[in-house]
């Protein structure tokens, strides 16, 4: 593993992504759009449960989470399906292909620098706008050094369901679809639209082992010291679920992306 | 002279699902385990020296593309050995992609929001090249080629040549064994086919540089390859010098007189079975010739012939 090539990619990446500051303000102005409709939404659900706190959460609570949530989300977000299936459809995947690194290591690090980016320009802003408005409702501790962590392992877990669900796109030759059904299955699972402890009894506890939590709620959980992760017993379990989906998704990830990449015939040419 | 690329007995298949036509064939395609076999490359058998260009040729859809991703190392052979810088490419891609460079006419490799300069930043990072010989190497571009108004400029602001110029550049840049070159040429004005060309040939003499070039422009074979090789619906059906190329349907000449009456005869001789200069001889005894002209059958014409097969 040599940094310097990857860090070079980090590099291109943040360049690349400061290039485009009109589609982030528009990605930024959408949201708030988005954000807008989201607290009228759960302000009726509240009204409508005629009390303060519905499944162990306040209106404030609840804001808070999903306004973080959105803000976690535009950072995380990637688009390896949609960009692999045409670069598989224009034959440039080729060109990827023969770097000297491994394909998905260079995937990875290409996109390392756009998520920097939306990190600063997103993320960061929202945050300071909720921890104003809020009046210290997030704790500021050691558990923004835990939120670094569980968001980078997040990114991982995210990016290896993206390469895999981007393998089986070579198969099809159509992304569309599966992209779709994929989105919809993260954002509801992950906690990323409704919180998890809305969701009923018995599909909590199955969606409690499944990789999509890794993505949000965890390291929403952790950043606003949820679930006693503000202890090393209630952190560690949190952890150790990102960490084992980093590892098996990776993993199985590798193995399905080796296997399949001899199935591609370039096109054209 | 050693090999920079050595293939034995390559032969490349491919599956491909019998696909009907129609909503109901589509439909019916969806549960088909109706296979075909095509096979794109038939034994092919080809050694290629250091520092040698060869100009890759054949008709559309020959397996050119086919041959060139096995030896690159995205396809693997179902059959025989291909050893590209003695490694084995399809066992070691990511190996054998640092000894090698690939330009494609009409896919970019380089940033393209960046300026030029940031791709070549990138590349010589990714690959890893001492900053001396890179700085080397853009002192030697800048030797062959005028770099400095495309240097500091987006990629995506450059027009075709400029790109493509770049785009070989960037292929050169780490100082690859061995280069590829797909269609460099394509779309491209008079005057920048000939830039290219000129900096291909300087490339390849100063740093010994093995070319792949594959075209369909018979200016870039004749301006570049010594060698050249042609392969027709996956086999190799040629394999020599462009000299000899032209002896290829024997030795044709085209003679042209023009008459007294100003009109230009043409024939067509084979200088296997008749001379010129009796054919001069012959006629002057009927006829005042006024002028004359003797053309060499073009590259050109003789590649046209063999892609359709023959006399």
């Amino acid at each position: 593993m040599n940094l310097k090539r990857h860090l070079a990619l980090t590099r291109a990446g943040i360049m690349e992504s400061l290039q485009y500051r009109l589609g982030t303000a528009v990605t930024l102005f959408a949201n708030l759009i988005y954000l807008v409709l989201v607290y009228f939404l759960w302000k009726a659900i509240y009204a409508s449960a005629g009390t303060d706190v519905v499944n162990g959460m306040t209106f404030t609570d609840t804001m808070i989470y999903l306004i973080l949530a959105t803000a976690l989300f535009n950072f995380l977000e990637m688009f390896v399906v949609w960009d692999m299936s045409r670069s598989i459809q224009s034959g440039k995947i080729i060109l990827d292909l023969l770097k000297p690194m491994r394909f998905r290591e260079y995937t990875f690090w290409s996109y390392s620098g756009s998520h920097v980016v939306l990190f600063a320009l997103t993320f960061i802003p929202t945050f300071i706008v909720v921890l104003i408005v809020t009046h210290g409702a997030i704790p500021m501790g050691l558990n923004l050094l835990w939120f670094a962590v569980a968001t980078v392992l997040a990114l991982i877990v995210n990016f290896s369901m993206e390469m895999i669900v981007a393998t089986i796109c070579l198969y099809t030759e159509s992304t569309w679809g599966i992209n779709i059904v994929k989105e919809t299955i993260v954002l509801l699972l992950s906690g990323a639209s409704i919180p998890l402890a809305f969701f009923p009894e018995a599909l909590r506890q199955v969606v409690d082992y499944l990789p999509f939590r890794a993505v949000y709620d965890i390291p929403l959980t952790i950043l606003l010291e949820k679930n006693d992760t503000n202890t090393i017993e209630g952190l560690l379990p949190m952890f150790g679920l990102q960490l084992a989906w980093a590892l098996i998704l990776t993993l199985a990830g590798t193995l399905f992306w080796n296997h399949s990449v001899k199935k591609i015939t370039v096109n054209g040419g | 002279m050693e090999n920079a690329i050595v293939m034995k007995n390559v032969c490349k298949d491919f599956k491909i699902l019998n696909r009907h036509e129609g909503l109901k064939g589509s439909i019916r395609d969806l549960f088909s385990r109706d296979y075909k076999t095509i096979s794109a490359v038939k034994d092919v058998s080809l050694e290629i020296g250091k520092g040698e260009i060869i100009g890759y040729l054949g008709p559309n859809g020959a397996g050119k593309s086919t041959t060139i991703k096995m030896m690159t190392g995205v396809l693997e052979p179902t059959s025989g050995d291909i050893l590209v810088n003695g490694v084995v490419p399809y066992k070691e891609r990511t190996k054998n992609s640092e000894h090698i460079g690939v330009v494609f006419g009409q896919r970019s490799q380089l940033w393209w929001s960046l300026p030029l300069i940031e791709s070549f930043r990138l590349l010589r990072d990714i690959y890893m090249v001492p900053k001396k010989e890179y700085e080397e190497m853009l002192e030697l571009y800048r030797s062959l080629v005028d770099i400095e108004p495309i240097l500091h400029k987006p990629v995506r602001q450059m027009s075709l040549g400029q790109r493509t110029l770049s785009d070989i550049l960037a292929a050169f840049l780490h100082n690859p064994a061995i280069v590829f070159l797909d269609e460099p040429t394509i779309g491209l004005d008079v005057s920048m086919k000939s830039k290219i060309r000129d900096l291909i040939k300087g490339l390849n003499q100063e740093k010994n540089t093995t070319v792949i070039l594959t075209t369909h422009d018979m200016g870039d074979v004749d301006a570049l390859c010594k060698r050249i090789v042609i392969i027709d619906e996956g086999k190799k059906i040629y394999d020599n010098d462009i000299d000899h190329l032209k002896t290829y349907f024997g030795s044709y000449r085209t003679l042209r007189m023009r008459l007294s009456d100003d009109t230009w005869e043409e024939r067509v001789i084979d200088e296997t079975k008749e001379d010129v200069m009796q054919v001069i001889l012959q006629k002057q005894k009927e006829q005042k010739i006024k002028d004359i002209q003797l053309q060499e059958i073009s590259t050109e014409e003789v590649i046209k012939k063999i892609y359709e097969g023959g006399n």
